[in-house]
């Protein structure tokens, strides 16, 4: 782990991800995405321990987004690269963390990646930190610092590989076989998208796909044939399901990432933005201060138990774990089921006896009423809110209940939310919440 | 070892494709290529309906605005009788067009300007006093169209309002709202024949911003307004059972049952295709949901069966009987459930009215 291997492969990656980042930041800008999911909501929904954060306003948000663009094109060039990947880490999470609602792996994905760069030597290569400083220029570091990314990337592809061995996916290949027929619009394979065997070859590829890719491409003689694996795998995704945004092109071209420093030394020279007349031999080798080691392993080490024990968390929950969702975030489940519902609040004043109906497009987004209606701990939290939000109508002790309507994987909808349990008195837990009905199949 | 899982991994990558290959060709064989047409079911969609239904709306407005004047001219029971045909029957004509409230629609706000109610009846009475008024801007949304000319000429005082010698301001401003209408809807119809339509029949997409995701939506949306404004909220199920009866639809003319129902029937023709073979309800049946399309065709006759037993006007109804408008309401609220989650569902449609990434 300690062995000093080439930089090459964490240049490339610190220059292609802070690329990504400014384009999709730009592509989130011009999508009227800031607008639309951090200033016209009217009420959010914070992770738990997190509520003290809010957005900033109309102006704030754009300037958190202008910045953060900023810090991305500094990461991409290595212009003052700590302190650039700390303020896009910062700010990328601080956005991600306003509202549930906006929940993605792939954000998260990023988000923990940002995190793990600050802590490399990234910038010590093709970088204009080296080019003002010279003295800082390394050609070697530590493998580890190479290997915590190609170990993060890994765990992402085994875990949602993982996730797909579930009877759903395997045995009835939903949600594909409820999905393809969706995209029988596409040239030449568009009509077989009604054919029930495509959807079981779609997901048993991807769940093959899943959990053997970081196997075949972290051994170097399968390395190549298992990256024009990824190439095809994600391209056909990103046509297939074009909604999942810019997932695709990020694991594209993170994946590199597990070649050799010889490849991207190649790559770097090819592309012409690397300085490979460097004499491997002859480079300076990059080295943590000898006392910050044991704090960063001990830290490292904790992150990746932190990272194997997040996606297994669901085991401690009874229940269905695409019905409950208890320990489903987090746990790279990405693209898993077919979910939506709809749901009708209403108030009630124990006093008067009197009903009132809740219209959910007064606070909600139409996009955080679909999240909201399938998801319990969102659910109660929009329970809460909306007694707080009656009391101050004037209603008295208001007790809220929910007739709530979901359909899971294809199946018909059915009652979600126990009719008669009054949410104002339901307080929020990590425990298993005895107010989602129980699935049955 | 790690050898053999790779070969395992080509084995079966290379056995799918061959798989895939091989039902390739079968396929082009008797099946069917494809299990729905698409194309053909938004072709009907577009042709036999949506087209249609804009341009008898046009010969409405027309046929509205001739017994408007005449109304106008000649004040009396009679000709606001023969006025009150024309306008239930423009207003019914809206009501079949209203679900397509999407592409050309959605760019002129088509359902907004020409449905917002109940109407500011203080702030059109003021617009006509003034005279200083445009009926364009989106804060002008409430004083115009159906719901205005409901108000203006059906009011119990409309007879005298127009009798008075005084009226000349009040007849200018129902000719502005009516030409803003025959705008409105010319528009629309143009830019459906001219530009969309076109479109429509060859987009077989389904994401946000495809024919058939909006239609998914709009059916979802419909019922979201036919639970809410159109029922749920005039009869007091915000409000803690407090009714706003004249905050229904057409109010004044006392026609929202008729507009209800013809909204409801509507969307089950739409649904249905009309039994042409090309429409919502046989892409749910290709998709193998034969189920879920009975459930939803059962759903659509039991909730216009109650609330063809409301009885006449529902704002009367509203506090006259109360149990038959509740009877209506619960089945609306399946009715939305079965379209708004199921169906949904079942066609892999989002129901969110705004794009954005997922995963």
């Amino acid at each position: 782990m300690q062995k000093p291997v080439s930089i090459a492969p964490l240049v490339t990656f610190r220059v292609t991800f802070g690329a990504m980042m400014l384009f999709s930041i730009i592509r989130f800008w011009l999508n009227g995405w800031i607008t639309d999911l951090y200033v016209k909501p009217k009420l959010y929904f914070p992770y738990p321990g997190f509520e003290w954060i809010h957005p900033a306003g109309s102006t704030g948000m754009h300037l958190v987004f202008l910045l953060m663009g900023i810090s991305a094109l500094s990461v991409m060039l290595g212009c003052c690269y700590r302190l650039s990947i700390t303020a896009f880490s910062l700010l990328f999470t601080y956005v991600e963390l306003i509202d549930i609602t906006n929940y993605l792996n792939h954000y998260y994905f990023i988000s923990i990646v940002s995190f793990l760069m600050i802590w490399l030597p990234a910038n010590r290569g093709f970088s204009i930190d080296t080019f003002i400083r010279p003295a800082l220029k390394r050609t070697q570091v530590p493998l580890w610092t190479i290997g915590i990314i190609r170990l993060q990337l890994g765990m992402v592809y085994f875990f949602a590989g993982l996730a797909k061995l579930n009877a759903d996916w395997l045995w009835d290949a939903v949600p594909m076989k409820i999905w393809l027929p969706a995209k029988s619009h596409l040239p030449i394979v568009g009509p077989l998208m009604y054919k029930s065997w495509i959807a079981y070859v779609f997901s048993w590829f991807g769940a093959c796909y899943d959990l053997f890719i970081p196997f075949f491409l972290i051994n170097k003689r399968t390395r190549a044939v298992a990256y024009f694996f990824v190439l095809g795998f994600h391209i056909a995704t990103a046509v297939f399901f074009p909604g999942i945004g810019m997932f695709p092109y990020v694991m594209i071209v993170s994946s590199l990432i597990f070649f050799s420093g010889k490849f991207h030394e190649r790559l770097q020279y090819a592309l012409s933005f690397g300085n490979t007349s460097t004499n491997v031999a002859g480079g300076r080798v990059y080295t943590y201060h000898t006392r910050a080691k044991p704090l960063l392993y001990s830290w490292l080490f904790i992150y990746f138990l932190l990272q194997t024990l997040l996606p297994l968390r669901f085991l401690l929950y009874p229940g269905h774990l695409f019905w409950h969702e208890e320990g489903y975030r987090f746990s790279w489940r990405v693209m898993l089921m077919e979910k939506s519902g709809n749901s009708f609040f209403y108030i009630k004043e124990s006093v008067t006896g009197k009903t009132y109906e809740v219209n959910n497009s007064e606070f909600l987004t139409p996009l955080q009423e679909k999240m909201m209606s399938t998801q319990p701990d969102m659910i109660l939290y929009y329970a809460h809110f909306l007694a707080k939000e009656y009391m101050h109508r004037g209603i008295q002790q208001p007790s809220v209940f929910v007739e709530d309507y979901v359909a899971l994987n294809g199946q018909r909808s059915r009652l979600f939310i126990d009719t008669t349990a009054d949410l104002a008195k339901k307080s929020w837990s990590w425990k298993h919440y005895d107010w989602v009905m129980p699935y049955k199949n | 070892m790690r050898k053999h899982i790779f070969l395992l991994f080509l084995v079966t990558i290379a056995a799918s494709t061959l798989f895939f290959a091989c039902k390739k060709s079968e396929s082009s064989g008797s099946e069917p290529t494809g299990g729905f047409d698409k194309t053909g079911m938004l072709t009907n969609y577009a042709d036999n309906m949506i087209i249609p239904g804009y341009t008898s709306l046009q010969q409405q407005l027309l046929a509205m605005e001739t017994a408007a004047n005449s109304f106008m001219d000649n004040p009396g029971t009679a000709s606001q009788q023969a006025l009150g045909i024309a306008f239930k029957d423009a207003y019914l004509g809206f009501e079949k067009a209203s679900v397509c409230q999407f592409a050309p629609a959605e760019t002129v706000l088509l359902n907004n300007f020409l449905n917002t109610f109940p109407s500011d009846t203080a702030a059109i009475e003021a617009s006509i006093q003034s005279g200083g008024y445009t009926l364009t801007t989106q804060s002008s949304m409430d004083r115009q169209s159906f719901p205005a000319l409901d108000y203006l000429l059906f009011s119990q005082h409309a007879i005298q309002d127009f009798s008075n010698g005084n009226n000349a301001a009040r007849k200018q401003y129902v000719h502005d709202v009516i030409t803003r209408m025959n705008t409105l809807v010319t528009a629309v119809l143009s830019d459906w024949q001219n530009n969309y339509r076109a479109k429509f029949v060859t987009n077989t997409k389904s994401d946000v911003g495809s024919p058939i995701g909006y239609l998914i939506n709009q059916f979802a949306y419909e019922m979201d307004q036919l639970k809410g404004p159109r029922i749920g909220w005039p009869f007091g199920k915000q409000s803690g059972g407090i009714v706003f009866a004249d905050k229904c639809e057409a109010y004044y003319s006392g026609i929202s049952r008729s507009l209800a129902i013809a909204n409801l029937t509507s969307l089950k023709n739409y649904y249905t295709g009309v039994n042409s073979g090309k429409g919502m309800s046989d892409y749910v049946i290709a998709l193998g949901k034969q189920q879920l399309n009975t459930d939803i065709l059962n759903q659509f006759d039991i909730t216009l069966g109650k609330l063809n037993a409301i009885p006449d006007p529902l704002s009367a109804s509203f506090t006259n009987n109360a149990g038959a408008v509740n009877d209506a309401y619960k089945e609306i609220q399946l009715l939305l459930t079965l379209l708004k989650t199921d169906l949904a569902s079942a066609t892999g449609v989002r129901i969110t009215y705004q794009d954005s990434d997922g995963d």
